[in-house]
């Protein structure tokens, strides 16, 4: 990881106080990190330009729904790349998000915006309070525990009147209002990839903190990180919180886009395509997330040869992948360009003269 | 008297599919510590194959079952040799938490789209091995699939404990699990338990399809519920008591259809659910897990 998130978290020796590499100049350096602001927004500018170059088509509205699923994916990305945490709950989050939209502007009258910040505070009380309980088990029994969530929470949603049974609830207002049709997906789309964007760059800020070292020590050795003094109990809640949160942000904007909520948003189908999307494209990767969002959900909306046969691609990408290159596509694009870039540094090496290596080598020392 | 004793019944019937599957996944989770999430999905294959070549291939019922099975084995010693033989016999690959769940998740995927594909979307059942009028007492009423049902699930567990238990064999075999290194190294092929008995359960989960198959009908999307279900009752089961995930199965398919009969026929499952995951939220030390597979 970075030298700043290193320096954060402590473990590095710290220099003496009042030079240019003391403990306060390093936290000046930690706060102008410039890499996840930058990475949010290249991703909403980018997410913006390519839905406004789509002008509310088909394609557009597809792309734009893949957009919501990656501001769930992200956080996915933290919570089981980088810490390892298996827990299947992301659904009910992202169908809390959806209904709490739904429910909120239907019934109650709020527009998108209060709706969409309710349904935030909403995600992190309830997060709060499951993660709170739920962290406290092993890693399978968390696992066992929150696989049975999608189970009755989907059940519930399906025999409630109040949430609209099976046919769930129409009319959610888009979150932003256009002169038109194409006008309101466009709009509606840009605002995603803006949340697209800040979902990124606050899952890269704590992937390059320190806190980030500390999920990737629990992540190799519980025991190990533990005695480094590392609260397992609070980074698991914290892990398990955030990408809750995120996961509501997406349904809320899933259903905002969609204009309609409905059980299957929270069934362990929904679970096990968010899942997917994670592992092909890599679950170590940001990148590959929101790519992995974006391109399954347009095959899975197609309707060529690949949506028909979905389940067999998935399955044996998926199998691949675990086997091949665990860390998915992304990962194994990492390392292609890192082999890539191996060779042209021996190249270079071969053509540059001796002697100039050298003085470059001691004039770096 | 007699409504409840149709619910148990009912009950006993749907928790020996819970705990059949339970029993599967506890079995071979304790040679391998992986978990078998395409269980579910065998005994949709078997269900639907056996009644896909009896109606559309014109074979009788007997050589429809073999042929069924002979597919399943044959598919389970493949997926072993091309995926498991890789991951877990030369090292390549995912491990920890992530190879627990996903290998055989990535299985009942592809056997879901196959099983698409093939069969279509329609709802089979095999035909009935035990054919005649439910059994009736008064009031009370019983399928007779239903009888062949728990009694399957009843043997099937009481075998698979005895085999772990007492054979030189099925202690081998927990060897395997519980120190895979250390088992080698007394000269115990892990790879070899871990094929067979693979194999063995995705037989006995095609079997349990075939005969619980005319009672409820599979379509190909039934195996994943039903893996998950066994999931459930393995996980309360240590995932490694085939015995204990049996009878955790028979208690949460009598509590799922006494909730059903006394409380909510609509949220029966809804009040099950939200039980098991307090258990095991508040207690999760009635799994009796410990610390994560290394």
């Amino acid at each position: 990881m970075t030298e700043p998130a290193a320096a954060e978290s402590g473990t590095l020796p710290g220099p003496a106080p009042g030079s240019p590499e003391s403990p306060a100049a390093v936290h000046q350096v930690r706060r102008r990190d410039p890499v996840p602001l930058g990475a949010g927004v290249c991703v909403a500018g980018v997410g913006a330009l390519v839905l406004a170059a789509m002008n509310g088509s088909y394609l557009g509205l597809t792309v734009t729904t893949g957009v919501c699923f990656a501001i769930v994916t992200v956080g996915m990305v933290l919570q089981l790349g980088y810490s390892r945490q298996l827990a299947f709950s992301q659904s009910v989050f992202m169908g809390l998000g959806a209904y709490g939209m739904g429910v909120l502007e239907t019934k109650y009258g709020f527009s998108s915006l209060e709706s969409l910040l309710a349904v935030i505070g909403l995600a992190l009380v309830t997060s709060l309070l499951i993660g709170a309980v739920v962290t406290r088990a092993p890693g399978l029994a968390l696992a066992l525990a929150t696989l049975l969530m999608p189970l009755f929470i989907y059940q519930l949603a399906t025999y409630s009147n109040w949430l609209g049974s099976f046919a769930g609830i129409n009319g959610v207002l888009p979150l932003v209002t256009g002169a038109d049709y194409t006008t309101t997906l466009v709009l509606s789309g840009i605002v995603c990839a803006v949340l697209l964007g800040i979902a990124t760059a606050i899952v890269f800020r704590v992937i390059r903190s320190g806190v980030g070292l500390q999920l990737m020590a629990m992540a190799a050795d519980e025991r190990l990180a533990e005695s480094l003094g590392i609260s397992l109990r609070q980074r698991r809640l914290e892990v398990f919180v955030l990408p809750s949160v995120l996961a509501a942000v997406g349904g809320a904007a899933i259903a905002s886009v969609q204009g309609i909520v409905t059980p299957d948003l929270l069934s362990e189908t929904s679970e096990i395509t968010l899942l997917l999307m994670v592992f092909v494209a890599g679950r170590r990767s940001i990148v590959g997330a929101i790519v992995g969002a974006v391109v399954i959900e347009y095959l899975t909306t197609s309707t060529s040869f690949i949506s028909t046969n979905l389940g067999i691609i998935e399955g044996i990408a998926l199998l691949v992948i675990l086997i091949v290159e665990p860390d998915g596509v992304a990962g194994a694009i990492d390392r292609l360009l890192g082999r890539r870039t191996d060779q042209w540094a021996a190249k270079l090496r071969s053509r540059v003269p001796a002697g100039l290596l050298a003085r470059g080598g001691s004039g770096g020392a | 008297m007699s409504q409840f004793l149709n619910l148990l019944v009912a009950g006993l019937t749907s928790g020996a599919i819970y705990g059949i599957f339970g029993a599967c996944l506890a079995v071979w989770f304790r040679v391998c510590n992986i978990l078998n999430l395409a269980v579910g999905d065998f005994a949709m294959f078997g269900a639907i194959g056996t009644a896909w070549l009896v109606q559309n291939a014109g074979l009788p019922f007997i050589a429809g079952i073999a042929v069924a099975l002979a597919g399943i084995g044959l598919t389970a010693w493949l997926f072993d040799w091309v995926v498991l033989h890789q991951a877990f016999d030369r090292g390549r690959g995912a491990h920890g938490i992530v190879g627990v769940f996903f290998y055989t998740f990535g299985l009942s995927l592809v056997l879901e789209g196959v099983a698409r594909a093939w069969f279509g979307t329609d709802a089979w059942g095999a035909p009935v091995i035990w054919s005649g009028p439910a059994l009736s007492v008064l009031d009370f009423h019983v399928q007779r699939a239903g009888i062949l049902v728990i009694a399957l699930a009843v043997v099937s567990g009481l075998a698979l404990w005895a085999y772990l238990r007492f054979t030189v064999s099925g202690r081998a075999a927990s060897a395997c699990g519980e120190s895979r290194f250390g088992s080698r190294i007394v000269g115990i092929d892990s790879a070899k338990f871990r094929r067979r008995i693979f194999i063995a359960t995705a037989l006995l989960a095609a079997l349990f399809g075939i005969v619980e198959s005319p009672l409820s009908g599979y379509t190909y999307a039934s195996g994943p519920a039903i893996s998950l279900i066994g999931t459930v009752a393995a996980g309360f089961a240590s995932f490694r008591r085939p015995g204990r995930a049996v009878a955790i199965g028979l208690t949460i398919g009598v509590a799922e259809s006494m909730l059903g009969g006394y409380v909510s026929s609509n949220y029966n499952d809804v009040l099950l659910y939200a039980i098991l995951f307090c258990i095991i939220i508040f207690r999760p030390e009635v799994l009796g897990l410990g610390a994560e597979p290394a």
